[in-house]
């Protein structure tokens, strides 16, 4: 099955790669894996703890053209938006956008998961972390 | 499917079986025989590797085509067609996770999408194993002599460490097997099984990937 153009053009110019440093405070990070195609996804949130607007998002992806399309194009989709709102996205969303063939679902349900996954370690961070900077 | 034949030669009646236990002649397996059967086994997938590979090179050999050319035509087709299930049957069989996975398709489960959930500390050993594989292939371009043989001496330390681990979930997966057989209500021991096979295989494909870029130096 041929990749979808807006597939192939998140693969070839993949936006928001990389990690934010360890010193960085703020950041949830959610690491995620696909054990049917052996994919894994980290994606990071940098959160302002005040307004919990998301600021920055970086990823990393091991995987597939989908699964990298797919965390690529999360990291776009979540800046700007609140912790909330984020935690809202659906699957579906990523699958229309870049249009995945069926096969290719479950690496948006990843990307949706690593959402998640990212949000719930941001707030178990507790108080002290995130007062320190 | 057939819990019983017929012999084609005596027409004594039987569980399917390489050879017919009356008068020994060549059997063809049923196409759908359970690969379990084929090795005279229990439809168990906690099992002896070491017996079922000995199993398999015995019925290869007597199953093996150059034996049976002067035999009927029979048998000369039940050897063409049972060698072909006991190879398949093998390959499905020796390995842990396709044994488990082709246990739970007997048992009419499978491991769906809805099992794709693996633990964060997996996910994040899956993570930074392929960020050292990474490292590796742009060390192999570009880097020092001593660069490669601190890498390879690293990434055979991964390999020990993923191979420790994978022998725990077979462990855990042993466990959890009987766990089930002994079980009246099974039903919620299966979505704990199929936990540890899809943890299994996932590591799997990870090792793979380790031994791939092993293999390069």
């Amino acid at each position: 099955m041929a990749y979808t153009e807006r597939v192939i053009e998140h693969y070839e110019r993949p936006r928001n790669v990389g990690s934010f440093g360890s010193e960085e405070a703020h950041v949830g990070t959610g690491v995620v894996g696909a054990p049917e195609c052996g994919d894994v996804m980290k994606l990071q949130l940098k959160i302002n703890p005040q307004t919990e607007v998301i600021e920055d998002a970086k990823f990393k992806t091991f995987g597939c053209g989908s699964a990298i399309a797919s965390s690529s194009y999360v990291t776009e989709l979540v800046k700007g938006k609140t912790v909330a709102e984020a935690g809202e996205i659906k699957n579906t969303q990523i699958v229309e956008e870049l249009a995945l063939p069926p096969v290719k679902i479950h690496c948006s349900v990843l990307a949706e998961d690593a959402i998640k996954a990212a949000v719930a370690d941001w707030r178990g961070q507790g108080t002290t972390k995130k007062d320190a900077a | 499917m057939p819990t019983v034949v017929r012999c084609w030669r005596c027409q004594d009646e039987h569980i399917p079986q390489v050879f017919c236990p009356a008068c020994e002649a060549l059997q063809p397996l049923p196409p759908d025989i359970d690969y379990f059967t084929v090795f005279g086994l229990a439809r168990d997938p906690v099992l002896d590797e070491q017996a079922l590979a000995n199993t398999y090179y015995d019925l290869s050999r007597q199953l093996h085509p150059d034996l049976h050319q002067t035999g009927t035509a029979e048998e000369q087709e039940a050897s063409l067609q049972n060698t072909a299930v006991l190879n398949r049957a093998y390959r499905t069989l020796r390995d842990p996770v396709q044994r488990g996975q082709y246990w739970l398709e007997l048992n009419g489960e499978q491991l769906g999408k809805e099992n794709n959930k693996v633990p964060p500390d997996l996910a994040l050993l899956v993570f930074e194993v392929q960020e050292q594989l990474a490292a590796v292939r742009e060390a192999q371009s570009a880097g020092t002599d001593d660069a490669r043989a601190g890498l390879k001496s690293e990434l055979t330390q991964v390999w020990d460490d993923l191979d420790d681990r994978m022998q725990g979930l077979q462990q855990k997966l042993a466990a959890n097997f009987s766990k089930w057989r002994q079980a009246d209500d099974a039903s919620d021991l299966l979505s704990g099984l199929k936990r540890v096979l899809s943890e299994m295989a996932y590591l799997r494909t990870l090792t793979r990937d380790v031994e791939k870029a092993l293999s390069i130096f």
